[in-house]
């Protein structure tokens, strides 16, 4: 009768040790080969210096990508604007003048000005996405194949902070290329 | 020895795919070393202190091989610049194990760093000693951190690298996807040789000077005999004083 509870107790631990050392597997294994599972997602995106909300830009003002983020279609970096370019709408010695701005945007294009006027430096923005440093990505040519920003980048119209929504490891970039018969060569990212 | 070029057996019967080959005038090379400096600068290759040359362990993707004839005072200096001769029958590319070196379609021989594993087994099957291993991690001095070609991987410790002919180059050439103008994509190298001695081209356009150069009489490559099928051509330097 001992027996049999110590043979009991042996084979509940085994399988509790299985169950363990199988969802431990799994989380490493699904995280590896595809996206993390579901229930954890891509969290949230960085909190950014200064926040500045694409819904408001994109959404409601209705600014084309391309117009802050210059360079996306002719080189590798999409890149962020300089502060300069802000100064193309937000006439800044009256805030509170044509684009009426809101008490939050008040303080957070005050941040902005403290950047352009004392320290004189770019504002450090978090990155939300990247890639691994033997992968040579280059926005322009996807572009120039009319794949939209949201295929990789989400809805960045309605979020108010940026995250990432796409795994892209190199499965989620193969296959992609695979389905619209771009080229597949190692050497076509990495060199 | 083979004295005609033979046709590529690459690519046959896709001649729109670009052929990238080299031809080295020697005849032309001073042994200035200008292409080797500015394939150091472009390809984010560390720098070699002095230590290195003692230990071996040097990383010169295109480096100038020197050779002394004769007896001073009658001494001939020759120069051979040597570089990756991205071979069409590479010895290199059978023996890896991991597939990290292969052949792509545009006849380039290309190594993926970050599925090399560092068994050093294509370099040493390289007749050319092309091929050269990080031994360490790649080290600048401070100020020129900011100087690294953004559009090149730095390599990191244990893993093997080589000329690539500049891919970064072709691929920014030739991403919109027309035709690369004859003379309007260069390698570092033949860019900054200042006697024009490394011509780079397409060998499936006719009219390039590549191949016009390659059929040459003056042509050979080197260690041809051991069936590599090299796409570097030379061009051998002919004396004129006999």
């Amino acid at each position: 009768m001992n027996s049999r509870l110590v043979k009991t107790a042996i084979a509940v631990m085994g399988a509790s040790m299985l169950l363990v050392f199988g969802l431990v597997a799994w989380f490493l294994f699904s995280a590896w080969w595809s996206s993390p599972p579901p229930i954890l997602g891509f969290g949230d995106g960085p909190e950014q210096p200064i926040a500045f909300p694409h819904t408001v830009h994109v959404s409601d003002a209705g600014i084309d990508c391309q117009f802050c983020h210059r360079t996306v279609s002719t080189d590798e970096a999409a890149t962020i604007p300089a502060v300069a370019q802000c100064l193309f709408c937000h006439d800044f010695n009256k805030i509170d003048g044509s684009l009426s701005e809101s008490g939050t945007a008040q303080v957070e294009l005050a941040k902005l000005i403290a950047d352009l006027g004392e320290t004189q430096e770019p504002i450090n923005w978090a990155r939300v996405y990247r890639l691994p440093d033997h992968v040579q990505f280059v926005h322009a040519p996807h572009i120039q194949q009319g794949i939209s920003c949201s295929t990789c980048h989400g809805d960045i119209a309605s979020m108010q902070v940026v995250k990432q929504v796409r795994n892209l490891k190199m499965r989620d970039c193969v296959d992609c290329h695979k389905a619209n018969n771009a080229p597949t060569d190692c050497s076509t990212c990495h060199y | 020895m083979a004295t005609q070029a033979k046709p590529s057996t690459h690519g046959a019967g896709d001649r729109d795919t670009p052929k990238w080959e080299m031809v080295v005038d020697l005849d032309r090379c001073t042994g200035c070393q200008a292409c080797v400096i500015a394939c150091q600068a472009e390809n984010n290759i560390p720098i070699n202190e002095e230590s290195a040359f003692h230990e071996a362990r040097v990383i010169q993707w295109i480096r100038i091989e020197r050779y002394w004839e004769g007896e001073f005072p009658d001494v001939k200096a020759r120069f051979l610049p040597l570089l990756c001769q991205q071979c069409d029958n590479a010895p290199c590319e059978s023996v890896c194990p991991v597939y990290a070196t292969y052949h792509n379609n545009e006849g380039l021989n290309v190594q993926v760093y970050n599925r090399c594993v560092g068994t050093r087994y294509c370099g040493n099957n390289c007749p050319y000693h092309a091929r050269l291993f990080n031994y360490w991690e790649p080290t600048w001095p401070e100020d020129l951190r900011n100087q690294l070609n953004p559009d090149v991987t730095v390599r990191t410790r244990g893993v093997m690298e080589k000329c690539t002919f500049c891919i970064q180059r072709i691929r920014r050439a030739t991403r919109g996807g027309e035709a690369v103008a004859d003379g309007d994509l260069q390698p570092a190298c033949a860019q900054a040789c200042p006697t024009s001695a490394l011509v780079f081209g397409n060998a499936n356009d006719a009219g390039a000077r590549v191949s016009k150069l390659k059929n040459d009489k003056r042509r050979f490559r080197v260690m041809e005999e051991l069936g590599t099928d090299p796409s570097v051509t030379y061009l051998k330097q002919v004396d004129t004083d006999g």
